[in-house]
């Protein structure tokens, strides 16, 4: 009993004095009971600034009293008499005053007037892509690969939106993101709604034009089915610690710009839908080492051409950065890896190509995956070395791997335009379509114009 | 079994009292290190700051790290520089950041550039001229002069937000105004040799700094703004300065060093190495510090030694 009352007294001092002492260094600046020292000094601090004042409003009526006296009463109109020094003396002060306040507010005057007109207009970029490339056993070809329309601006205090629309040779016009995203919800939570890339791995939120390199990855156009473009919902959270850690779910139609499994303008059963989940964080090795981790899962329960079967598709992502901090944009390392898995069932030998011809009906469960891996350089604000390699395996049971290996240099001009060259060796599986081994070379052209934000996703 | 109870539950208590303690602090995040300096100076013990950047990076550059974005989702207030000096990195923070309080418009977002009257605020908009700032040079804090204004506008946006300490702000930055009026008028007897010495500097920030002690900005390294040079640009900045005596190049500590010092060499110029932001150098311990080691550092230049 007495160690328990002792125990008692020991929690209560302290807690006490620990409250104390957190509050003492507010209670310094917050009550007046500071020394009588400080006080004086505050005093004196405030006698200084009163006389300060005291004399800048004497001024002021001075100058007021010299501009306000009333010029001399005009003699005789007929002819004009030079005025007298005390009227000149006005003049040059009204003068003065009046170029002083000009210089003072014309750049204010001139920075306003120029958004005005606009200042309920979206944000407005457009990025051109092209590029010439060469392509062993097929020849040469100059490829519009996309002229993309990006708008974006606040919709009310709660909720921005964009819209990235895209013209290209391959899809004609499209509307690849348009989406809503809340930005006043408590509890560190966002919702999307609407079209958008949805939140599996790294590169699969990129642009084409805004990847490191000309072309996706093997891995991601085969698993994911390219951009991971998704119409439906998703809600993130921030979690309220000191790591950086989020977490994602998302409901979709299905997952992939490209991915023919799923018509996204057929509505469906609630199992038919893709529904993800991912966490992301980031780790600081150093002020110039960190290390972003992802893990994705995108699960469907049923899906219709795979004989209503379930499909999985999980990922990781690692992304190694050195960015000295003196030196960020003239030095860096990027090393970034996706590692994919898709397990589903898929006919054997692939679904026909023809669509006269029957349906496929001998299926079987494959387990598939592929990783790309890939290292760049900063050598210097321009110049951006680097290296991809490639490896996927085919999500049908029957058909051989895909490897590729790709050096290239990108050239920035400037932060708008840039220039790469890139060789690729493909190394797959030979069918009567192609051939087991391609040499590949692309030149790359792409300009932003208009505006530019630095967005979170594409970091 | 009870009393281990009961010294858990004071361990708890205790550490709760701590927590709180520390809670009532005022979370202010800044962009740079000059701003934490001047909050530290107007909020004293009342804040808890953090700087996202430590001193010696480029503004323009800052890397987007998403652990700045749980630094920014636990901020009271944001102070920033303004100007869209921040453009590369902070939008795109506050959109991971989630907080609501800091968000542009808001109350928390504190921009420290609104008394300043901005120069070289550009007449026509096009990328053409480089990476232009729609409201002005956006490099206020390297004038000792803008500071006091940042230091007010500061001042006024704390009381905005936390109206019961207002007493307090108003007599820290009182004195913290006294301080740099003091240093002001000592660098102004100190940087008179500075006056008319033209320049040239790696990237157009040192206007302000120009202005203030009547040096005369002539030229940069990089093309345009943001734009690196041409070896044309560099043969005709280098025959310029040849033309006007141009004695003197500046190049800010965060841009490569060895064009810097080729083109002092070809001309005879001396080079000198400032930093744009407190911390850019160990004796840049604060803003005081900062302007002090530039104008020191600069006279060396233009006096030699």
């Amino acid at each position: 009993m007495r160690s328990i009352t002792q125990g008692l007294i020991v929690g209560t001092v302290c807690l006490f004095s620990t409250h104390v002492c957190a509050q003492g260094a507010l209670g310094q600046t917050r009550t007046p009971d500071a020394p009588a020292q400080q006080l004086r000094r505050d005093l004196e601090i405030m006698k200084e600034q009163m006389r300060q004042m005291q004399e800048k409003i004497q001024q002021q009526e001075e100058a007021i009293e010299k501009l306000s006296t009333p010029a001399a009463p005009p003699v005789a109109p007929p002819t004009p008499v030079p005025a007298s020094p005390a009227a000149r003396d006005q003049e040059q002060l009204k003068q003065e005053v009046r170029e002083e306040v000009l210089r003072d507010l014309q750049p204010k005057l001139s920075a306003a007037t120029k958004t005005f007109p606009s200042q309920f207009n979206p944000a407005i970029a457009l990025v051109i892509d092209t590029d010439f490339s060469y392509r062993q056993h097929e020849g040469n070809n100059f490829d519009f690969r996309a002229a993309e329309l990006d708008l974006s601006a606040s919709v009310d205090p709660f909720a921005r939106g964009y819209a990235v629309f895209t013209g290209s040779s391959d899809n004609g016009f499209s509307v690849e993101e348009a989406a809503i995203v809340t930005t006043s919800l408590p509890y560190n939570l966002t919702v999307k709604g609407g079209r958008f890339f949805a939140d599996f791995g790294r590169l699969s939120k990129f642009h084409d034009h805004d990847l490191p390199f000309v072309n996706r990855p093997v891995v991601l156009d085969r698993f994911v089915g390219g951009e991971s473009r998704a119409d439906g919902v998703e809600v993130s959270y921030l979690l309220p610690i000191e790591q950086y850690v989020t977490l994602t779910a998302g409901m979709y139609n299905k997952l992939g710009a490209e991915n023919d499994r799923v018509d996204d303008t057929v509505p469906r059963d609630l199992g038919e839908f893709t529904y993800l989940g991912r966490a992301a964080t980031f780790i600081s090795l150093s002020d110039a080492h960190s290390v972003d981790i992802g893990a994705t899962f995108a699960y469907t329960p049923r899906v219709k051409i795979d004989q209503s079967q379930d499909r999985y598709l999980a990922g990781i992502d690692i992304t190694y950065r050195y960015v000295p901090l003196s030196q960020a944009a003239y030095r860096g390392l990027v090393w970034g890896t996706e590692v994919l898995f898709n397990r589903e069932s898929r006919p054997v030998g692939g679904f026909p190509t023809d669509p006269t011809a029957p349906p496929p009906t001998d299926f079987k469960r494959n387990n598939a995956w592929g990783l790309y891996s890939y290292l760049e350089a900063r050598l210097s604000r321009r110049f951006y070395p680097g290296f991809l390699f490639d490896y996927a395996q085919a999500l049908d049971p029957g058909i051989g791997d895909t490897k590729a290996y790709s050096p290239y240099l990108t050239f920035w001009l400037s932060e708008f335009q840039r220039l790469r060259l890139q060789y690729t060796y493909v190394d797959q599986a030979s069918t009567p379509q192609q051939s087991a081994h391609a040499n590949q070379v692309f030149l790359q052209w792409t300009a932003i114009l208009g505006s530019h934000v630095h967005g979170f996703r594409d970091r | 079994m009870k009393r281990r109870t009961l010294v858990v539950l004071s361990v708890v208590l205790m550490l709760l009292a701590s927590w709180t303690g520390a809670e009532a602090k005022i979370r202010v995040v800044t962009t740079i290190p000059d701003l934490a300096d001047m909050a530290k100076n107007i909020g004293g013990d009342l804040l808890e700051i953090k700087s996202l950047a430590t001193g010696v990076e480029d503004i323009h550059a800052v890397p987007m790290k998403p652990s700045f974005a749980t630094i920014l989702n636990r901020a009271d207030v944001l102070l920033l520089v303004g100007l869209e000096v921040e453009h590369a990195f902070l939008p795109g923070l506050l959109e991971a950041a989630r907080n609501p309080k800091i968000l542009r418009d808001a109350p928390g977002y504190i921009d420290c550039s609104v008394y300043v009257t901005p120069l070289e605020v550009p007449t026509r908009l096009d990328r053409a001229l480089g990476d232009q700032h729609p409201m002005g040079n956006p490099h206020i804090n390297l004038d000792p002069v803008a500071g006091k204004a940042m230091a007010r506008a500061m001042a006024d946006g704390l009381t905005r937000n936390y109206p019961e300490y207002e007493a307090t702000f108003k007599k820290n930055l009182a004195a913290y105004l006294q301080t740099l009026d003091t240093a002001i008028a000592r660098w102004q007897r100190e940087a008179a040799p500075l006056r008319g010495v033209k320049f040239v500097s790696y990237h157009p920030d040192m206007i302000y700094f120009a202005e203030r002690f009547g040096m005369e900005a002539a030229g940069t390294i990089e093309i345009r703004a943001g734009i690196d040079p041409t070896p044309g640009h560099i043969a005709a900045l280098e025959e310029r300065m040849r033309r006007e005596g141009i004695k003197l190049v500046v190049r800010e500590r965060h841009y490569p060093a060895s064009l810097a010092e080729t083109i002092a060499q070809r001309t005879g110029a001396k080079l000198v190495e400032l930093p744009a932001m407190v911390g850019g150098v160990p004796e840049a311990r604060d803003y005081v510090s900062f302007i002090d080691y530039n104008v020191r550092t600069m006279l060396k230049g233009v006096q030699g030694g």
